[in-house]
This record gives C-alpha cells, sequence and structure tokens, in this order.
C-alpha cells in the first residue's frame, strides 16, 4: 500500500482455495492439517497474509480451548462414573438397611428370633409386627422370641405395641417371648399399665433358648412315657 | 459453644434410620446423656417417618441452640412440602390421624399407629407447628438440663 493508493489486493485463487480448505479443516476439527495449509500458503508476505497470519493464531488458540475443554470433559466423565458408582453403593446400603430393620431369623425349626436394636419409632414396630406375623405364618413357627436387648428407650405406645404383638402372635397359635426388657423398658411398661398376663418375658435370648429347649425335651419325654404305656398295656 | 445446624434430605426409609442416628449423636455431642439423646433419636425418627410415610420430599434440620434459658437445646425442624395438617390436636391423639380414629384394620398398611405425633409430644420438652406458603413446618424442642 505504500507505493501506490490502489486498494485492491491481488490474491491468486490457489491462495484462496487453501484458506477456504484451512476453514474446512478447522470446521472439523482438524486443527493441524489446517494450520500446515495457512503456513504454506503464508510463506509470501503481502497484505493478504495478514489475514492468514491472524486466521492461523485464531485457529491455534481455538484448537488449545478445543483440547482444554476435551480434558475438562473427560474429568467430568470420570467424576461422573464416580458418583454413579457412589450412588449404586448408597442404594444397595439402603436395601440392606431396610432389611436389617427386621431380621427375622429362625435359630431352630420352627423358632423364629427377631433381634430389635436401634431406634424403634412408631412406624418400625408396626413393620416389624407385620413382616413377624407374616413369617410366623409361612414358616409355619411355634415360638417367636422378641429379643429388646439393644433397646433402652421406647415411646410409651410403641412399647404397648410390642405386648400388642406378642398377643397377636398367641393369636396365630404360636408362642410369643420378650426377652431382655431393660430396667427402663421395664419402667415404661409398668407406668402405662400394661396387662401383662400371658406374656411371657426373659432375661435374655439365652434364657428363652433354654426355656424352649426344656419345654421341648418335655414334650418328648411325655410322648416317650405315653408311647411305652401303650405298648405295655398292648403286650 | 456456638449454634450449630445439620441438614438431612429426607426421601426414603434409610434416610430415616441415618437421620435418626446422627440425631443421637448431635445430641450426645452438645451434652444430653444417652437416654434423653435416645429420646431425641425417636422423635427425630417419628418425624422423618412422617415426611416419607406421606410420599412427599422433605427435610430434617437439627438446630443447637446454645442460648435457650437455661443450658440450650436442640430444635429439630421437619420441614415438608405435603398439604397442612387437618387438625393437629386430633393428630395428636394415639391412634388417630388428623381427620379422625384409624381404623386398626388398615394400620399396617397406612404404614403406622398413628401415634407418631402423641410420641412427639410425649418426649419433647415443646411441639411447633406452622404452615408456611408452600407445606408446613413442625418443630420439636429438647432443652438441656
Amino acid at each position: 500500500m505504500s507505493e501506490s493508493e490502489d486498494p485492491h489486493v491481488i490474491v491468486t485463487s490457489e491462495r484462496l482455495q487453501s484458506v477456504i480448505e484451512a476453514l474446512s479443516y478447522a470446521s472439523v476439527d482438524e486443527f493441524d492439517s489446517c494450520l500446515t495449509l495457512l503456513q504454506r500458503s503464508g510463506e509470501l508476505k503481502d497484505e493478504f497474509s495478514e489475514l492468514e497470519t491472524a486466521f492461523s493464531i485464531f485457529v491455534r488458540e481455538l484448537g488449545e480451548a478445543k483440547s482444554e475443554l476435551n480434558r475438562t470433559l473427560a474429568q467430568q466423565e470420570a467424576v461422573n462414573r464416580e458418583l454413579e458408582a457412589k450412588l449404586e453403593t448408597i442404594e444397595v446400603q439402603q436395601a440392606a438397611i431396610r432389611e436389617l430393620s427386621t431380621p427375622i431369623i429362625e435359630v431352630w425349626a420352627g423358632v423364629l428370633c427377631l433381634p430389635v436394636v436401634g431406634i424403634v419409632d412408631s412406624q418400625r414396630s408396626a413393620e416389624m409386627t407385620e413382616t413377624l406375623l407374616e413369617t410366623i405364618v409361612s414358616k409355619q413357627a411355634r415360638m417367636a422370641i422378641v429379643d429388646i436387648t439393644g433397646i433402652d428407650v421406647m415411646d410409651t405406645k410403641t412399647a404397648d405395641h410390642f405386648i400388642k404383638m406378642a398377643r397377636a402372635v398367641r393369636l396365630l397359635g404360636a408362642e410369643c417371648i420378650i426377652s431382655g426388657i431393660n430396667p427402663g423398658i421395664a419402667q415404661t411398661l409398668t407406668h402405662i399399665g400394661v396387662d401383662l398376663t400371658g406374656i411371657r418375658t426373659l432375661r435374655s435370648l439365652r434364657d428363652a433358648l433354654q426355656l424352649y429347649l426344656r419345654e421341648t425335651e418335655q414334650l418328648v419325654v411325655h410322648q416317650h412315657s405315653q408311647l411305652a404305656r401303650k405298648l405295655s398295656s398292648e403286650s | 459453644m456456638p449454634s450449630e445446624t445439620r441438614s438431612f434430605a429426607i426421601q426414603g426409609r434409610s434416610d430415616v434410620v441415618v437421620a435418626g442416628s446422627q440425631g443421637r449423636r448431635f445430641a450426645v455431642r452438645h451434652g444430653f446423656d444417652v437416654r434423653r439423646a435416645t429420646e431425641l433419636a425417636i422423635v427425630v425418627s417419628e418425624l422423618a417417618s412422617n415426611i416419607v410415610k406421606h410420599g412427599v420430599r422433605g427435610e430434617l434440620r437439627l438446630i443447637w441452640n446454645p442460648e435457650t434459658p437455661p443450658h440450650g437445646e436442640i430444635a429439630i425442624e421437619a420441614h415438608d412440602a405435603g398439604p397442612p395438617i387437618h387438625d393437629l390436636q386430633m393428630a395428636m391423639t394415639d391412634g388417630y390421624d388428623d381427620r379422625g380414629p384409624i381404623d386398626p384394620a388398615l394400620i399396617l398398611r397406612r404404614g403406622g399407629l398413628g401415634t407418631g405425633l402423641g410420641a412427639i409430644a410425649r418426649l419433647a420438652d415443646r411441639l411447633d407447628y406452622r404452615e408456611e406458603k408452600v407445606g408446613k413446618v413442625i418443630t420439636a424442642r429438647f432443652l438441656l438440663r
């Protein structure tokens, strides 16, 4: 532009073509091919090469930003995967907690044990009753031992509900023993004047199991003597 | 000791268990004896159970207020987006929900005995209830003695 006032810039169609080609490379994220093309055509120093240089700076920056973005995305992806794995763990644990809230164990054929631990609210005690009664029917259990050693505090109505649960078990033709009542719960129960007739309470789960064994033993002895009598009368 | 707040999102049964056990720890940490802390945990559990039972999203907040006389208090706030309690006095009666007596045959299906609010009222030192633009807040307070 120095010697002449000619406002036109003359460019060969070849150079123009290669800029267009470079642009098309950039549009599909092939920044390296794009830059090579621009470099080759930018070897001439004229006014058009200023545009080429500006273009290549722009493309280089775009390329860097793009790869930075990809790196961040990859990191994000890894974080997401980790989060998903954690969510899965939480779901598994939630299921475990639900199961653990009423673990009913068949300690002997026909003898169920429901160890109660943790915090017992009214809803949980309703769930326990439901599960225990269903299991007594499905396992044809003769005895259910509800062990509340792990409980030191209960609301009066919830304690009352436990006694009702024991009565419901008897209605199903099984016996219910409540073991491990601690002093606090004992006070709660007498305080609200719960009728404990017909409810067997024992100090520990061990006592409850021993009682069961003694009774089965007596039953077996009784059956044996009956059988012996029958045999002797027949002979 | 400065005031302290802990929040728990309540969506499912396991959140109830977590809130209950965290409630007990929170109370013990702020000087409550184990028995009282367990009573507080039962209240937390009842409040959280209520949120889950009525199928609405909610949040439970444990707030330690050291300024409350004589030695500070823990306020348990249960926020939920559900409808207001129709009749609070009735809902607090054992064996009733907010609209009347609960049919014993339906206890299992409705997932509770209707004694939850009664238990909260018995165990906590104070029970407050307020309605908000959306939902309601039940606050149970335990004073440190």
